[in-house]
């Protein structure tokens, strides 16, 4: 007994060391304070670490030291201005004594903290910085230790890129990071359930999964945790600790997952709210069925304007009304049929590719660049139609010249469909929206929807179908018909040309040739087509053939290897990058855009790319990412789809430090960006 | 891999069983204990009386900071004072910190001036864990029906520096006069702190 009182006398006389210097000792803990760099930079962060290495089997606390312990205190004495952030703690470990478990750390640990240095300090300067810290260390007995350390650190200039002076990055890596998914909990008979969504871990093989609270109360710690997978989600059971939940509070805290293979742990931030407030993200568009069915009908309006859609239904418009007669009404009606019937089928598509697996969202279509060549050919093909390099013969769904009024009604149902694929690759405005909204709805709403933009789009020529005689102000048939088709034309070729450059980012230089050699022979096969020669086979096997080569060149452009990466000043989108980037104490700022995006394009020439917006993301240290959606990727789809989205554009603006993003509308303002960055602290 | 998981189980069962969740409002679990003096001392015997259970370990640097300050002696002065039972539980088993014989208990007593109204020794650790007690100090008060009243820390700063108790809130007056004026305890649950019970 007697030699247990003169140990701890011992252990206490040496608990406080008296000189200042930046390392301390004790039996049992090593403490050292170290930073991150060799200077400070004014208004930039800096960030200071507090390293313990501890002898075996002795061990500190994370932030919430379980079931008895204390968490380590640290009081700091800094510069005038200067502001300390939070101990940013790594995954702790689960420690068992006896029966009660707390949450801490054995051998070492390595505490962050950034300490956000004011833009006005002088440089040029040494700055001393202080610090108390007083801390409990454990093996089964327990000593309460502090120490005081200083370090003195040379102010640098402003432009200075002063050397790194410790790597915290190591530290940083045994950070959690943000849940994937939502979590949600329910509470019955002193047991809390809580549902994670976590697709993909299932064959991770997670040797072990528990739940770290972040404070005491809702989980009792040495209480036994339950975990399995029901299909993509993870359910776990935990036992309710001893104060009650608030009706409507969240259990915040760390999901820490062992993993079998490699034994290496990782932990993930949740925060889980009860099951009735609901999962969904925050800021999700109020978007309902009503207005997704309105903003669809004007949307599909709008697009009979769009360039690649105009010059189709004006030649249709005055054929009809040269040739249809008295049965115009009926051909207004079968050229709503079939536009309806060919975006229903659209729909069926999509509805079917996604429930097949396949994320896709409204544009997925152009996500394919032999799509995009096929689309290619075709405005050509219906261009040089229109220029009168060649005709179509009687019969087939043409751009309208002399049909009979039974094929009349077959060749009207067709231009419907015909409208309907030129239309794809544009996107009027609301229709982004519509669409978002629909993709994520269930199938009879998605069909709705689209039923709702067949009504939109087709909306004019049946209103021409039921009252011609508006067409009666057009002046008498004459040569202007014709110089009008040849100007009909050009809509046709500026979308041609609009199609190649979205395919120029989505595959090489060496694809891009294919396409145009493809579309070179197209062109001349075609006006191969338009000669009158003789024999009528031989000339149209031979355009046939050079149909059939620039086809075989479409496909293996397409197949072509894609485009290399423009050099972006700005970083590329991942769900990783935007918590460490979080955690560094900096806000995000992720555009969500594709290259085949008109309103993308728009929005990122008005509201995103201006001085006035890059000059606040700076002042603010604000990271911009970009996530390019341009070709097939999964994690944008599954991003998108997680903020109730279809589609692009989507901009997420995600606060520094932990927290859910706000989502900026659709149509986005110069003053509409800079009010919500200045919603962002500046640094 | 099914063995250790039933095995597992069964184990963790039986601690849980041991360790039930306890509630504000239900009955105080029952239990006799051993004093220093050698006797039995039931809890039902008090009803009628609030009875305050103070887990303690006189090693811990918690439970010293109560001691040394003469918090603890103080309030426990006041309460057996107003006429309820003051228990001291001692949960170390033998050879951990905390386990003293009966007259060290005694001797400690006498040097720190405390006044508990016993000080029960618990060596197997039986009462800790009916009570879930975690750590020293942890503070539960039943009140004179033998309900639950009160169970949690002894303050609100969970610190081992003296200079803290005067800033804390004193969480057991408080509920003490409370469930003395038959009224509803505001505060009924709280952190408690210190090191944990050595089973």
């Amino acid at each position: 007994m007697a030699r247990l009182f003169a140990l701890l006398f011992l252990l206490f006389a040496v608990s406080g060391v008296a000189p200042a210097s930046d390392s301390a000792q004790t039996e049992q803990v090593q403490l050292k304070l170290l930073a991150e760099r060799e200077a400070a930079i004014p208004g930039r962060t800096l960030w200071l670490g507090l390293r313990f290495e501890l002898i075996p089997h002795w061990h500190v606390y994370w932030r919430n030291p379980g079931d008895s312990g204390e968490a380590p205190r640290i009081d700091w004495q800094l510069p005038d201005g200067w502001r300390p952030g939070n101990i940013h703690w790594p995954t702790p470990q689960r420690i068992e004594v006896g029966p009660l478990v707390s949450y801490g750390y054995e051998d070492s640990v390595t505490l962050l903290v950034p300490i956000s240095v004011p833009p006005d300090q002088a440089s040029g300067e040494r700055v001393d910085i202080a610090t108390d810290v007083s801390w409990l260390v454990c093996r089964e007995e327990c000593i309460p230790q502090n120490a005081r350390l200083q370090i003195s650190l040379p102010v640098a200039q402003g432009s200075d890129r002063p050397a790194p002076r410790n790597d915290f990055d190591a530290v940083r890596a045994r950070w959690p990071v943000a849940l994937p998914g939502h979590a949600a909990y329910l509470r019955e008979d002193g047991k809390l359930t809580m549902r994670i969504e976590a697709s993909g871990w299932h064959d991770k093989q997670p040797a072990s999964i528990w739940l770290a609270p972040n404070d005491w109360g809702p989980v009792a710690p040495s209480q036994p945790q339950t975990w399995r997978f029901d299909k993509d989600v993870l359910v776990l059971s935990l036992p309710e600790g001893d104060a009650p939940l608030a009706e409507g509070a969240s259990v915040d805290g760390l999901l820490v997952v062992n993993d079998a293979t490699s034994g290496s742990t990782h932990g993930f931030t949740l925060s889980a709210m009860p099951f009735d407030t609901g999962s969904a993200p925050a800021g999700e568009p109020q978007v309902t069925l009503f207005l997704a069915l309105g903003f669809a009908a004007l949307g599909g309006l709008l697009l009979n304007l769009m360039p690649c859609v105009l010059p189709v239904l004006s030649i249709k418009v005055m054929s009809l009304v040269q040739h249809a007669g008295n049965r115009s009404a009926a051909h207004g009606l079968v050229f709503g049929a079939g536009v309806l019937t060919s975006l229903l089928a659209l729909a069926a598509l999509l509805i079917a590719l996604r429930a097949g697996g396949t994320s896709l969202g409204w544009g997925f279509q152009l996500q394919e660049p032999w799509v995009v060549v096929a689309l290619l050919y075709l405005m050509l093909a219906i261009g040089l139609n229109l220029s009168g390099v060649y005709s179509v013969g009687s019969g087939l769904a043409g751009v309208g010249q002399g049909l009979t009024e039974s094929e009349g009604l077959r060749g009207t149902f067709f231009t419907g469909v015909l409208a309907v694929i030129v239309a794809s690759p544009c996107t009027a405005p609301f229709m982004g929206t519509a669409l978002g909204f629909a993709l994520t709805r269930p199938p009879p709403e998605t069909l709705l929807v689209f039923a709702a933009l067949a009504v939109g789009f087709s909306l004019p020529m049946m209103l021409l179908g039921f009252w011609p005689r508006w067409v009666s102000l057009l002046p008498a048939p004459g040569p202007w018909m014709e110089r009008l088709r040849n100007a009909l034309a050009f809509p046709l070729y500026a979308t041609a040309a609009w199609l190649l450059w979205v395919l120029s980012q989505q595959v090489g230089p060496s694809g891009l040739a294919g396409a145009l050699t493809g579309a070179l022979l197209l062109a001349f096969g075609l006006w191969w087509l338009g000669q009158p020669l003789r024999p009528r086979a031989l000339r149209n096997v031979l355009a046939g053939a050079l149909i059939c080569a620039s086809l075989a060149l479409m496909v293996s452009a397409g197949a072509g290897a894609p485009a290399r990466p423009e050099p972006f000043e700005h970083q590329s989108w991942s769900r990783e990058r935007v918590s460490e980037l979080q955690r560094e104490g900096r806000a995000v700022l992720v555009n969500f855009t594709a290259a085949w995006c008109i309103t993308c394009k728009v929005n990122e020439k008005v509201a995103l790319s201006t001085d006035a917006v890059r000059q606040a993301l700076d002042d603010r240290g604000i990271a911009y990412l970009k996530g390019d959606w341009t070709n097939r990727d999964s994690a944008i789809s599954e991003e998108l789809r997680r903020h109730g989205r279809g589609g692009v554009p989507l901009y997420l603006l995600y606060p520094p430090g932990q927290g859910s993003p706000e989502v900026l509308p659709q149509l986005l303002t110069e003053g509409l960006v800079l009010q919500a960055l200045s919603r962002i602290e500046k640094i | 891999m099914l063995t250790r998981i039933a095995i597992t189980t069964l184990l963790l069962a039986l601690t849980t069983c041991a360790d039930a969740a306890l509630k504000i409002g239900d009955p105080a679990p029952e239990f006799t204990g051993i004093d220093t003096g050698g006797n039995k001392v039931t809890l039902s015997d008090f009803r009628g009386k609030p009875v305050i259970l103070e887990w303690s370990n006189h090693d811990c640097p918690y439970v010293r900071k109560h001691y040394n300050s003469g918090n603890m002696q103080k309030q426990q002065q006041a309460a057996t004072g107003r006429g309820a039972v003051w228990l001291s539980i001692i949960s170390s088993a033998p050879g951990k910190q905390g386990n003293v014989t009966p007259a060290r208990a005694d001797a400690l007593t006498a040097e720190r001036k405390a006044a508990p109204s016993a000080v029960i020794l618990d060596e197997s650790g039986d009462i800790g864990r009916l009570y879930g007690a975690k750590t020293t100090p942890h503070m539960f008060i039943i009140d004179a029906e033998g309900k639950l009243a009160y169970m949690g820390g002894i303050d609100s700063i969970p610190s081992t520096n003296p200079a803290d108790i005067e800033k804390a809130t004193q969480y057991v007056p408080a509920a003490l006069d409370q469930v003395m004026k038959g009224e509803p305890v505001t505060a009924s649950v709280t952190r408690p702190y210190g090191c944990s019970v050595k089973y």
